[in-house]
């Protein structure tokens, strides 16, 4: 058997996020074009695998076998590996994690990962059908949980209760995300700025979230490309990125399998991080960025906790403390995130995991200081899954 | 009825009663599609139930066809309590499906020490936004949605369908 290789992120791109005048294979082109921009070496028979991660694309652009439509348009011949994947909010990550084990095992040499969402249909409220679809539908979906703010409301209303978090501590998250989505023209919110005030005055979605707890539902797409270090040396002289360690975890579908002692506690985001903290051989104090799942504020803050960046229960005086700043402890979400940069579900890790690229390459737009390590997680479903994905400048052995 | 002209719609309300299974918000009920089809026909009963494990005695919520614990199929259908405590609640006003009031009461139910069901979000019907406390005790409620058709050969049969929620106990 062949020695096992490393799987390393040598670049990327995204099309413009937002609610976007456009088709689905229109933004996976416009997120190759950007990868290609990034990676000029880059030449379309490099590429022999292709994964896809998107959730709507059968149901809101008639594109069920979604990959051969993206060989067709992008001009690609892949041979070791050619499909689409979903898991949701977590679909290029959990994509990144099958391209690892490809390229360390020498079935594939480059594989472009991309994720893609065509969210609004030319009836807006469609969507909210859709909604229904990606929570267990025939039960908690039945009770009315559509789009997930009620869901992550009651957490966040638990959390508060339990360890005294506030609505300014959420108002800190946003705000610093905020601050973070300066520069990043292709940002769902590009060039939008947020104050505290600002924050906590915003009309209510579902109680105690105000507008600017809540990400929003964007169109778009991501590309990154995941190769064997050898191949990466011919596409770029830039550093390697090592993709360290990963771990990917789910208890339930529906609410009563939740696995924690009440809504605040995440056990099963535990459980993730422990599986890549261990493969990367690293732990939270290693990290010197990370990209957190920030559908919510209080995701971030609870996702900190849980990740070990602090302790459980001080998420919320860790993020108003400055923890999250560029110079803080752990900076997270420093392009944005989902509350700024937007969320199209299987796009968003894939832009997570570019960022953290960009850090430890030493080229972010908001660069965190001698970045050597990064982390990048998704939830997905009802906070049903989590994935946690870890990168380095050196590889694990 | 939690909904007073939910039941009325035969198909899609929001499509004027056009049935298009895809923009469906209740389960198919029906013994055509599913074989837990018996909880449905124990709402009808007024009775909150699931399956229960013969083997190892596992209760699994929701009800399956075989036991998620040691994969056994020898199953039987077991009562659940039909009251909970309101452990956290939202009121939501932006984004609830359509079909659906705004705003939306859920909540996290917590049905007690030693319950098979620890806790389910649930909606919360019958009651006004600024009514539920944390702590509040509510009860288990069966009402009517609205049905659909099914082609079986050559005729249309319509499936009736029930659901539930929890209300107030007042």
């Amino acid at each position: 058997m062949a020695e096992k290789k490393n799987a390393v992120i040598v670049g990327g791109g995204t099309s413009k996020f937002g609610v976007r005048q456009a088709h689905l294979l229109d933004m996976i082109q416009e997120a190759m074009k950007a990868c290609s921009d990034d990676i000029p070496a880059l030449k379309p028979t490099d590429i022999d695998g292709l994964i896809v991660a998107t959730t709507m694309a059968g149901r809101h652009s008639s594109a069920l076998n979604t990959a051969p439509l993206v060989v067709h348009r992008l001009g690609l011949s892949p041979t070791a590996i050619c499909i689409r994947l979903d898991t949701l909010c977590a679909g290029s990550n959990s994509a990144i994690i099958v391209a690892k084990g490809l390229v360390e095992s020498g079935m594939a040499e480059a594989i472009l990962v991309t994720g893609a969402e065509k969210v609004y249909m030319p009836q807006r409220w469609e969507t909210n059908y859709t909604q229904l679809m990606v929570n267990d539908h025939d039960w908690d979906s039945a009770m009315g949980l559509g789009v997930p703010p009620p869901f992550f409301a009651m957490i966040a209303k638990m959390h508060m209760k339990r360890y005294g978090t506030t609505k300014e501590q959420m108002a800190a998250v946003s705000v610093t995300n905020y601050t973070y989505g300066e520069g990043h023209t292709k940002g769902h919110f590009a060039g939008r700025s947020l104050t505290i005030e600002g924050a906590l005055e915003a009309r209510i979605i579902a109680d105690p979230f105000g507008l600017y707890d809540c990400c929003p539902l964007s169109d778009g797409a991501s590309a990154v490309i995941i190769a064997s270090e050898e191949k990466a040396k011919e596409l770029t002289d830039r550093p390697p990125v090592y993709i360290r360690g990963t771990g990917q975890h789910a208890s339930h579908s529906m609410s009563a399998g939740w696995p924690g002692e009440t809504l605040a506690e995440w056990t099963h985001l535990k459980v993730a991080a422990e599986v890549a903290f261990k493969n990367a051989r690293l732990t939270p104090k290693d990290i010197d960025v990370a990209q957190t799942h920030d559908c919510f504020t209080i995701s971030e803050i609870i996702e900190l906790e849980e990740l070990g960046f602090c302790q459980k229960g001080e998420g919320g005086d860790f993020v108003a403390s400055g923890a999250i700043d560029i110079d803080g402890e752990i900076p997270t979400n420093t392009d944005g995130g989902l509350l700024v940069y937007g969320h199209p579900f299987g796009a968003s890790g894939a832009r997570q995991s570019l960022e953290i690229c960009k850090q430890l390459q030493g080229r972010a737009i908001h660069q965190v200081k001698d970045a050597a390590f990064g982390l990048a997680h998704n939830l997905s479903g009802t906070c049903s899954q989590h994935t946690v994905v870890i990168y380095g400048k050196e590889p694990v052995d | 009825m939690a909904d007073e002209n939910m039941a009325e719609i035969v198909g899609t309300p929001a499509l004027d009663g056009t049935y298009i299974s895809e923009m469906d918000m209740w389960p198919f009920e029906c013994q055509e599609f599913n074989r837990i089809y018996p909880f449905y026909e124990n709402l009808r009963a007024g009775k909150f139930t699931t399956t229960k494990c013969q083997k190892c005695g596992h209760i699994a919520y929701p009800p399956g066809v075989i036991c998620p614990k040691c994969w056994s199929d020898e199953l039987e259908w077991v009562e659940l309590p039909q009251k909970a405590r309101i452990v956290t609640f939202t009121e939501t006003q932006a984004g609830a499906p359509i079909g659906f009031p705004s705003p939306i009461i859920m909540a996290w139910l917590n049905f007690g020490e030693g319950a098979p069901l620890k806790h389910l979000l649930a909606r919360i019907v019958n009651c006004k936004e600024g009514e539920l406390n944390e702590g509040d005790e509510v009860k288990f409620v069966v009402f009517d949605v609205p049905s659909h058709p099914i082609e079986i050969k050559k005729e249309t049969k319509i499936c009736d369908r029930v659901y539930y929620a929890f209300e107030p106990v007042k």
